[in-house]
């Protein structure tokens, strides 16, 4: 065969592969734009393995498995968090319906159950999602590690959540008896039977979350949780002030300006327009119809 | 034989083996056995960039697991696939006549393959092993004790490929290449699932039935002793005393085995 005709054979062959390329390319594209609409009760189906089959069948890998389960609960929350149209806080994902996190995050931490930030995770999402769950999955971690007294910190905060101040208090407690348990754990027993619901006793709880926490989101998330105490004892002070006001005037205010003087005694953090900014530096609006004060719903604060 | 004649004897026995391990060796790394240290690199360098954004802060934890279990897998594949054709492509090859025609005993011939191929694992384990360490110090950017911390762990990890190897050796003594691969896979997760052929061993009713299933567990290489990725990934040390009769073990192991196989390849006519 001469070079000319190894050349006239090679041309179709090359032409049927690069058209091949195209045709797959736009075909991939069709398909991908006219996929239907995902069923999420499938989406939502069960996990295939359950957490010990995951374990058994992991063949010694089971430190990377857990990684991947973990990955992927991340991803998941992730992925609602994104198709979810408002802002909501990670402490409060009860509408996202994350049916599938609880058992990644067990199967997590049954491969790996010294891997913390998994129940870290369990302690701090899932609560809003399945009390049960977050306090089966925590449990099981001080089973697998007893001398890990932030395990108890995690659980006593979830009964905190659900206003069980007396669990609380007899979980942190008992975390306190740990080594290297921090002081303020023993503090947290009296502080939950003296004032279990209190503000200054959530700023405490919020305050050692972020200290302590290993997971960023779980550190943002108690900073927002504490300017968001930061803000309703401002919106306090300001409610006061605007109640002061309209008592001497038998009126409201019109504009913060009006009211600057006192805002500025009370040392409000006041804007250059003279109207009071809570923590996150966004203005509080002015409800003149009551005569109230109100968060802006644009504000990092969160507003429940 | 008179003692220096037995001296004389071993050394020379000493001196076949070493150079029948070099050999291997060399056989190894000609057949580019050592490039899936490459496929190992770019496996943990776009782990070290990539996984920060994807692990919620636990890269370091991910890093170990991830270059721990790719040692372990890289290397089961290697001590499998190279494994089964130690002998095997000697005798293909007819060159095992040329080995035979000088005085090397068919066991020297056999351990010296084993050593050749342990001495390719060794390097595989080690570069992989400063791989992750550097890895760690990476993402850490600075010092990380975890950095050394790993290192019982990759021991265990060659111990473990080490009775693998051995297992795979043993097949291909008597065996066809695919069979014996197939067959030492099986051994490698079966031997991973020891803990269960014992639970199942209690759990028997009949009489026949347990002393089966505890005559399996105590058979095949417990390898679920060599598994300490996961401790380790939490900077977590192995007990001494425990790392120290799994490494015992290992060698009794290797020993039955290796014995077993030159035992079978003694008995080969290759006529």
């Amino acid at each position: 065969m001469t070079l000319r005709n190894r050349n006239s054979h090679d041309l179709p062959l090359a032409l049927t592969v690069l058209l091949g390329l195209l045709s797959v390319f736009g075909l991939s594209h069709w398909i991908d734009s006219h996929r239907p609409a995902a069923d999420p009760n499938v989406e939502e189906e069960r996990l295939y393995l359950t957490s010990n089959t995951a374990k058994r069948m992991s063949l010694g890998f089971n430190g990377l498995a857990a990684d991947w389960y973990w990955i992927r609960s991340l991803q998941y929350v992730g992925r609602k968090l994104i198709n979810h149209p408002d802002e909501v806080q990670l402490d409060d994902l009860g509408p996202l319906n994350l049916k599938l996190l609880a058992p990644l995050l067990d199967t997590a931490t049954t491969l790996d159950p010294d891997f913390m930030e998994p129940y870290e995770y369990a302690a701090v999402v899932l609560p809003a999602v399945n009390v049960e769950d977050a306090i089966r999955i925590t449990k099981k971690g001080i089973a697998a590690n007893p001398r890990a007294w932030r395990l108890y910190q995690h659980l006593g905060y979830i009964y905190w959540q659900q206003q069980d101040f007396k669990a609380a208090g007899e979980t942190y407690s008992q975390g306190a008896k740990l080594p290297g348990a921090p002081s303020w754990m023993e503090a947290m027993k009296a502080r939950m039977a003296l004032e279990g619901g209190s503000r200054s006793t959530a700023r405490e709880i919020y305050l050692r979350m972020y200290e302590q926490a290993g997971d960023n989101r779980v550190r943002e998330m108690a900073q927002r949780r504490l300017m968001q105490l930061d803000s309703l004892e401002e919106r306090d002070a300001l409610r006061a002030v605007l109640k002061a006001y309209q008592t001497r005037t038998f009126r409201c205010p019109s504009s913060w300006r009006e009211i600057e003087g006192p805002l500025r005694a009370m040392r409000v953090p006041v804007n250059a327009f003279g109207s009071p900014v809570d923590p996150a530096g966004t203005p509080y609006l002015l409800v003149k119809e009551s005569c109230n004060v109100d968060l802006d719903r644009n504000s990092k604060v969160p507003y429940q | 034989m008179n003692h220096s004649e037995r001296l004389a004897f071993r050394s020379g026995s000493l001196l076949r083996i070493s150079a029948i391990a070099r050999n291997a060796f060399r056989e190894a790394v000609r057949d580019l056995v050592l490039y899936n240290l490459v496929l190992f690199v770019l496996l943990l360098t776009s782990a070290a960039i990539f996984i920060g954004a994807l692990s919620g802060g636990q890269e370091r934890k991910i890093i170990v697991d991830l270059g721990l279990s790719a040692m372990l897998l890289f290397g089961v594949f290697i001590a499998i696939f190279v494994g089964v054709g130690l002998v095997y492509k000697e005798l293909e090859r007819r060159t095992v006549y040329a080995i035979f025609a000088k005085p090397v005993g068919r066991g020297e011939f056999l351990v010296g393959k084993y050593l050749g191929l342990c001495l390719t694992l060794l390097v595989n384990v080690v570069v992989m092993g400063v791989g992750v360490s550097i890895a760690l110090l990476y993402v850490s950017g600075g010092w990380d004790p975890l950095a050394l911390r790993i290192w019982p762990a990759v021991l265990l990890i060659y111990v473990q490929l080490m009775i693998l190897t051995g297992i795979a050796l043993l097949f291909s003594s008597f065996s066809s290449p695919a069979l014996s691969a197939l067959l030492t896979f099986f051994v490698f997760i079966i031997g991973h699932f020891s803990a269960d052929l014992k639970g199942l061993a209690g759990s028997m009713g009949s009489t026949a039935a347990r002393w089966l299933f505890a005559g399996l567990y105590y058979l095949l290489p417990n390898l679920a002793n060599y598994n300490f990725i996961t401790p380790a990934a939490h900077g977590q040390l192995p007990a001494a005393t425990h790392a120290a009769a799994a490494i015992l073990y290992a060698f009794v192991y290797l020993a039955v085995i290796i014995a077993t196989a030159t035992l079978i390849f003694r008995r080969r006519n290759f006529k």
